[in-house]
């Protein structure tokens, strides 16, 4: 469905896109992972024909993307990282505004704005205005917005920047229920855990290349360490020093996470070590690897460094 | 105080980012005072003389003496002829062409010293005073600057004016005899030889030299000041009509400006990316942020206008279609000046400060507060590159001179001119996605 071929953007003298070749399958739920800066709005903004490649090309359907063309553009719904709506108009107008740019009109046009109201849980609110709406309303008005037009394909920019936990759950539900009814999904994100949650394939791209590429399982497959240990954080300065020796520590909210290095491969081994330590073995726990620690295998340091 | 004095320096850090704060604080102020300044005097620069045509057509002393004090006058510049086309050579005004240039509006004023200026029949000054109301400022200045020059002049002028009274009256050799022995008369009381004394002379030379006390006469009524108004007797409320074009172009340059920057809002909000991302051309949305300020602008003279004429009786249906041609090409213009300023500014905050800079700068130098007359000539020449400066002189010649098309057609040229050009340069810009 999607194609992006040896894609290169600068900036000046900084390179934001190096090389960059994807394939998302029509009915994908594509996931492109990241930290900050790492490149995926530039990815995002060049698919839907916002900024021009330096080189390279997108195609969808097997048809060419040319910089600033109409033609393709009706093909794609893109949910920008902003709350792109108008503020002071109401929910209804923001989308009759949005759907009569892409020639709905009349019934049709009225049709479709019930749908999506419906699909987005905001019904009863279309005729308030934008700006007396909560942070996870407008994200939702967003989303709706950009697939006024059943786009085949819709392109997420980070659309939960900002959201409570109660919303960003309904964006996904949504965001499952089209790419259920056959939408295909590329979805931008800094959130491992999305990724995880919703994706059947993604790639993760770091200061402007793709590091590694696959389904979540493969991700994980081609990690050479799937160990790990939480620590909790009430552990002292000389204690995590000592920790360090045994492999990598990743600073969470809560915890700490230890990843033993290829030395500490015997679980009991590492076990005996952290005792050895003196820390309560009650603030141990085991995790499975997770796309966090793909990252730090792949760039050897934490998304959030 | 070291909180408050960090809470301090924190404005000034956020007032020193604000660029549009540091031009409304410093530079307009600045500006205004300079152009304010140039006008009410001081300021290092003298005010502008306005230009009156003055016609002499009398052989009298008196007359040309006057004439060569108006030459030197530091608020009149006596304009005596003009350049015709065919053939090339000067042409002196005379009485009916300058009535002429007067009600054509290519002067608001005209001196006339008619030939009868000081009569043999006549014990008074004939002077005719063609004028034009329609900058009530500018018109005050010049007749108060002719009568203060012509009045200077009054206690020299009245033993010579007496003298011809009594000569008219009595005769002048019967006169003659009247004033010896009035002069021996006073002579013998005071003790003095009776030729020294000086009363009333019937010579013209003696008026010039004479040094009577100018300022305590207060009888001036031997001045015949003939004023004639040329243009806008008719006009039901003169105030309102002067004023109503300058401030209608000020706040519609003040909108539409606003109107246009709303591109940035749009930026800084996404929704200009969500419509480039979806099948609108970046040139489509200039244009239609375009037609929609136009018709903005449009409607907002429209409303100030029947707003004059329901409260105060300003008729705007006389010249109606030429009144529109004006709107419309005033619309357009400020459009576009909006637009040029968005297309360069890097950012809402220096359009902002930008637009409000250039648009007091230009509503002063260009005439919406005061005649354009009152500014030196070098700010004069400045004017003429505003768009204010055609606009308001549009709407004067529309709605005060009920001109007709062909007479506000080079201002509606110089308006619509000035759109095409700077819509020209920020649609390239735009396109080239320069701007946004």
């Amino acid at each position: 469905m999607l194609k992006i071929h040896h894609i290169v953007k600068h900036f000046g003298r900084i390179a934001a896109l190096k090389d960059i070749n994807l394939e998302v399958a029509r009915g994908e739920f594509f996931g492109l992972l990241g930290p900050n800066g790492a490149g995926k709005s530039t990815l995002m903004n060049i698919i839907v024909g916002y900024l021009k490649p330096d080189a390279g090309s997108v195609s969808v359907d097997d048809r060419m993307m040319v910089y600033e063309s109409m033609e393709m553009r009706s093909n794609i719904g893109y949910v920008p990282q902003e709350i792109a709506l108008y503020q002071e108009l109401s929910a209804i107008d923001n989308l009759k505004i949005f759907g009569s740019i892409f020639e709905l009109s009349g019934k049709k046009l009225q049709t479709k704005i019930d749908e999506v109201l419906e699909l987005v849980q905001l019904s009863d609110r279309k005729k308030d205005t934008v700006k007396t709406f909560s942070g996870g309303m407008k994200r939702r008005l967003n989303l709706a917005a950009s697939i006024m037009h059943n786009p085949p394909l819709i392109l997420c920019d980070e659309p939960t920047v900002g959201v409570d936990p109660q919303s960003r759950n309904a964006i996904f539900d949504m965001l499952k229920h089209l790419n259920e009814s056959g939408k295909t999904v590329v979805y931008t994100t800094h959130y491992m855990e999305e990724a995880e949650r919703l994706c059947s394939r993604m790639a993760i791209i770091d200061n402007g290349t793709i590091i590694t590429k696959g389904t979540l399982s493969q991700l994980l497959e081609n990690l050479d360490q799937q160990k790990s240990v939480k620590l909790l954080k009430n552990i002292s300065d000389e204690q995590l020093t000592q920790v360090k020796q045994i492999g990598n520590i990743i600073e969470h909210e809560f915890h700490f996470e230890l990843i033993p290095d290829e030395t500490h491969s015997k679980l009991s081994e590492i076990f005996s070590k952290i005792e050895s330590i003196n820390i309560n073995p009650e603030e141990i726990a085991l995790t499975r690897a997770s796309l966090e620690d793909v990252f730090l295998h792949m760039t050897g340091r934490s998304m959030r460094d | 105080m070291k909180t408050v004095l960090l809470l301090i320096r924190k404005d000034f850090l956020r007032f020193k980012a604000d660029t549009a704060a540091i031009v409304l604080t410093f530079i307009v102020p600045i500006i205004l005072i300079l152009i304010f300044g140039n006008i009410f005097g001081g300021g290092g620069g003298s005010r502008g003389k306005i230009n009156v045509i003055f016609v002499n057509e009398s052989e009298s002393k008196i007359a040309k003496t006057i004439e060569a004090k108006l030459d030197s006058s530091d608020n009149i510049r006596p304009v005596k002829y003009y350049i015709d086309d065919k053939p090339r050579e000067k042409v002196y005004y005379n009485e009916e062409r300058a009535k002429s240039a007067v009600e054509a509006g290519i002067f608001r004023a005209a001196l006339v010293f008619p030939t009868d200026f000081i009569s043999d029949t006549s014990s008074s000054l004939n002077i005719k005073f063609y004028y034009d109301p329609s900058n009530e400022i500018e018109i005050s200045l010049i007749q108060g600057s002719v009568q203060k020059l012509v009045m200077s002049e009054v206690p020299a002028l009245l033993p010579y004016l007496f003298r011809k009274q009594i000569n008219k009256q009595i005769g002048k050799a019967e006169a003659g005899n009247f004033q010896s022995r009035l002069t021996g008369l006073i002579g013998k009381f005071f003790d003095v030889n009776p030729d020294s004394i000086s009363l009333l002379s019937d010579s013209e030379d003696a008026v010039l030299n004479t040094s009577v006390n100018k300022a305590d006469n207060p009888i001036s009524n031997l001045i015949k000041f003939d004023s004639v108004q040329l243009v806008g007797k008719e006009v039901a409320n003169p105030g309102v009509t002067r004023i109503v074009g300058g401030w209608a172009i000020m706040f519609l340059l003040f909108s539409l400006t606003g109107a246009a920057m709303s591109l940035f809002e749009e930026k800084t909000e996404g929704t200009l990316k969500r419509l480039l991302c979806m099948p609108v051309q970046r040139s489509q949305i200039l244009w239609s942020k375009y037609i929609w300020s136009m018709s903005l602008g449009v409607v907002q003279l429209s409303v100030m206008f029947i707003f004059a004429w329901l409260v105060f009786d300003v008729d705007i249906f006389a010249n109606f279609l030429n009144l529109a041609i004006v709107i419309i090409s005033s619309a357009a213009a400020a459009v576009s000046f909006g637009m040029i300023i968005t297309s360069f500014a890097k950012s809402l905050n220096q359009a902002n400060g930008i637009s409000t800079l250039l648009i007091l700068v230009i509503s002063a130098l260009g005439g919406s507060w005061f005649p354009v007359s009152l500014l030196p000539d070098w700010m004069q020449v400045i004017s003429k590159g505003t768009i204010t400066y055609w606009s308001v002189e549009a709407f004067l010649q529309v709605l005060w001179r009920g001109a007709n098309f062909s007479t506000i057609a080079p201002h509606v040229m110089v308006l619509l001119s000035t759109a095409f050009i700077a819509n020209f340069y920020s649609l390239l810009r735009f396109r080239k996605g320069k701007v946004f």
